[in-house]
């Protein structure tokens, strides 16, 4: 086996949770106003009920996805699969990649970086590439406290300055905006993707299932969390603060006196949201190996990221033209794969029960 | 002959390109600044003449170490169409590119009056120049002119500002300082309502009319139409003895010192008028947390100064029998902190529990100045206390009812009690 349940856990608590603290509290509250949280709720309840269900999927049987696509298709139609869920995971890697690339050049450098800063993160994103499953869990065992403490002391220099009586009134905004808003952001919910790849990676043990649901719940609920502290500090303003995390702890009294202490834990918090963007690339190479057969992940790694720099030097200076694509039409890429294809893992054959 | 070894040789160059670049990405190694050629903008004044912005920055130059001296302050203006135009010909001047991150104050000249608040400050709330942690405050005057005023108390003007703009002054209700953040906010919240500090600069030694604690009189709220234009004010006006624009070439060989007492009101970011400092007190005690405030009042033998202890203040809307209701409440502990009368050692000790005469003629002076408050807020339309707000965030069925008429319609509940602190 190689990742363990507790892995799992981690991932989907840290990951869930840190891989949202950047633009999309502020994208939602441009769309929903004081009502973000509504849209958040409705993604992670759809989400949780389809991670459920793989779960209780795996309670059923030992075999991977690929497994369970080769007993009922035939090999050939189970690399296709893969084949598409290596373009899946690429997809999903843009725009988090770009979006991280915008904050590391606004947050941690006094003047406008050039391209040349951003780079760094392919070696090190090539390198996690081409290590295989074993390597994402133990990834999550560095990130979780890591992320725990960080947000932590994050949400506790933020606390001095929140107004909950910004989040009110409570459903006043349009259904349809509420709706639009989790539509828009339902291309960041990737997570049960993931456990479709964690299928018979790793041993099942009775309780797994829940566990690793209400971990991704958790993660939900540090989201909603964090959302409500985000428009409880800057209200109506939120639309035009972009990367929330790094501006929830800027009124903290200490900041005034010894300067820009809430990055030391940006800073590090940046080790769980590099690790959290990189599962994607991770599992790409994963899902590309098992297309080709050919068990190359160091050259397969090289060639995803190669191609995600590409993307990133195109489209360089038109993030906000991504930002608006991925909010209007990258939801049906995850629908199709991050919801569709585990709910359809159902009716596929688990071959004898365990 | 020993064959070598790439692979292990090439893990090693791996890790040490990664540990390199890694070092350069956490860095800003690619963006490393010569100090030498570095300018940070502290601290802006931002103007309105002949139709243009014109914005001045108090620079914070640093010095090589040799020269004795850490730091030397410098001023530099740009002017354009807008902020952003004006910061651009001060980036031109300086050879900088600041993100304003370590501006700690814009300081509003009354030229900008005539402007809306939100246009002329506009390019602040973009997302690439400012965190908005940066305090706000009007001033008298042309904020130029008083960027290079010699502040008595501090090397750098702006820092001397600063002083009386800080949190201490804040908690003692002595100044309604806001930050960026906390005008943005209340400007577009529903009472469209936001205001900031005041700044008067006064001759060294001298006191402004109504500047101290025991004043009962200051200026009633000003309005646009009362005659005050942008850069026009001499100092006397009502007798102050104020540095202001129109003198400021003379005021500059001698030391003022600032005051901000007084706050300035905007209603969907124009200028709607000054608070005096009775009004300002009362806006203060009950929009801050306050430590410790000072208030005068009269009883009849004598007159008193109180200080105000565990202060809460709070104001909530409620809507009974279709009546809107704004609920005034106040708590404080009080003490006398001062009399007008000769001190009797043996009487003083008496003072500790404070008369029911002298509590009744605090809780009268707390209301005095906070009717005074109210009266504004309906004469110049300007929601100071947020009534509308809170109509809209806890009484939201009868928004729509009364978002029109609200500050005329509402009833004014007070509650308002002092205690003896002892």
């Amino acid at each position: 086996m190689k990742i363990n349940s507790r892995q799992i856990c981690f991932i989907m608590l840290a990951y869930t949770a840190v891989s949202r603290l950047l633009l999309y509290a502020t994208a939602l509250s441009d769309i929903c106003g004081n009502d973000l949280l509504f849209p958040i709720l409705i993604d992670f309840a759809v989400q949780t009920v389809v991670m459920w269900a793989i779960c209780f999927l795996c309670s059923k049987t030992d075999k991977t996805f690929f497994g369970l696509l080769e007993n009922t298709f035939g090999e050939v139609v189970a690399r296709i699969i893969y084949g598409l869920l290596t373009l899946y995971f690429a997809f999903s890697a843009v725009f988090p990649m770009m979006e991280q690339k915008q904050y590391v050049g606004q947050i941690f450098y006094d003047t406008v970086p050039p391209l040349l800063a951003f780079l760094p993160f392919f070696i090190f994103s090539v390198y996690a590439g081409s290590k295989g499953l074993k390597n994402i869990g133990r990834c999550a065992d560095i990130a979780l406290p890591i992320f725990v403490i960080t947000f932590a002391v994050m949400l506790f220099m933020a606390f001095s300055e929140v107004d909950l009586s910004n989040l009110l009134p409570v459903l006043k905004t349009p259904a349809t905006k509420i709706f639009e808003g989790a539509l828009g952001s339902f291309f960041r919910f990737t997570e049960p993707g993931f456990m479709l790849i964690f299928m018979g990676h790793f041993r099942y043990r009775k309780g797994d299932a829940a566990k690793i649901t209400l971990s991704y719940a958790g993660g939900g609920l540090i989201v909603i969390l964090f959302a409500a502290v985000f428009y409880s500090i800057y209200g109506v303003i939120s639309p035009s603060r972009d990367f929330a995390i790094s501006k929830v702890a800027l009124f903290f009294p200490a900041i005034e006196l010894i300067g820009r202490i809430d990055l030391i834990a940006l800073y590090f918090m940046e080790v769980a949201m590099l690790f959290a963007l990189v599962i994607n690339i991770q599992f790409a190479v994963h899902c590309l190996k098992k297309c080709t057969g050919l068990k190359i992940g160091g050259i397969w790694s090289l060639a995803i990221n190669i191609i995600l720099l590409v993307l990133v030097i195109v489209f360089d200076s038109s993030f906000s033209g991504i930002n608006q694509f991925f909010s209007k039409w990258a939801w049906i890429v995850t629908a199709v794969f991050a919801l569709l294809f585990p709910l359809l893992c159902w009716t596929l054959k688990k071959g004898e029960e365990k | 002959m020993k064959r070598i070894n790439y692979r292990k040789y090439s893990v090693m160059l791996y890790w040490l390109i990664f540990l390199a670049m890694l070092c350069l990405y956490f860095t800003n190694d690619y963006g490393l600044v010569d100090i030498h050629k570095t300018s940070i903008v502290v601290a802006a004044s931002i103007d309105y003449e002949n139709e243009e912005v014109k914005v001045t920055a108090q620079l914070a130059v640093p010095q090589p170490s040799q020269s004795g001296e850490s730091v030397k302050y410098t001023a530099v203006q740009g002017s354009g169409l807008t902020v952003a135009d004006a910061l651009n010909e001060i980036n031109s001047k300086t050879g900088f590119f600041p993100k304003l991150l370590f501006c700690r104050l814009f300081l509003i000249g009354e030229s900008c009056q005539q402007l809306n608040l939100f246009k002329t400050m506009g390019c602040l709330y973009r997302k690439y120049f400012s965190e908005l942690t940066a305090l706000v405050a009007m001033c008298k005057g042309n904020g130029y002119d008083m960027l290079q005023m010699n502040a008595m108390y501090s090397q750098e003007t702006s820092e001397a500002i600063q002083q009386v703009l800080a949190d201490e002054a804040k908690r003692s209700a002595n100044v309604s300082s806001v930050n960026l953040k906390d005008l943005a906010i209340d400007n577009y919240s529903k009472s469209q309502t936001c205001y900031m500090p005041y700044i008067e600069a006064i001759k060294s030694g001298t006191s402004a009319p109504g500047g101290g604690g025991d004043s009962s009189g200051g200026e009633p709220a000003k309005t646009p139409d009362s005659g005050q234009s942008g850069g026009s004010s001499g100092g006397g006006e009502d007798g102050q003895g104020g540095t202001s624009s129109g003198n400021s070439g003379g005021g500059q060989s001698d030391e003022v010192e600032f005051t901000a007492r007084k706050t300035a009101i905007f209603k969907d970011g124009m200028f709607s008028g000054i608070l005096d400092e009775d009004q300002s007190f009362a806006l203060d005690i009950l929009k801050n947390e306050i430590r410790v405030a000072m208030l005068p009042c009269e009883t009849e033998s004598k007159h008193c100064t109180m200080a105000l202890k565990d202060v809460s203040g709070d104001v909530s809307l409620t809507v009974d029998k279709g009546i809107p209701k704004l609920n005034i409440k106040f708590n404080a502990k009080a003490r006398i902190q001062g009399a007008g009368e000769k001190v009797d050692p043996a009487k003083t000790v008496k003072d500790d529990i404070v008369s029911q005469e002298v509590l009744k003629a605090t809780e009268k002076a707390v209301k005095e100045r906070i009717e005074q408050l109210i009266e504004v807020c309906k004469e110049s339309g300007c929601d100071l206390l947020g009534a509308k707000d809170k109509l809209h965030k806890f009484n939201y069925k009868y928004y729509d009812a009364f978002k029109d008429n609200l500050l005329d319609r509402m009833k004014v509940e007070y509650n308002i009690k002092i205690e003896s602190a002892n």
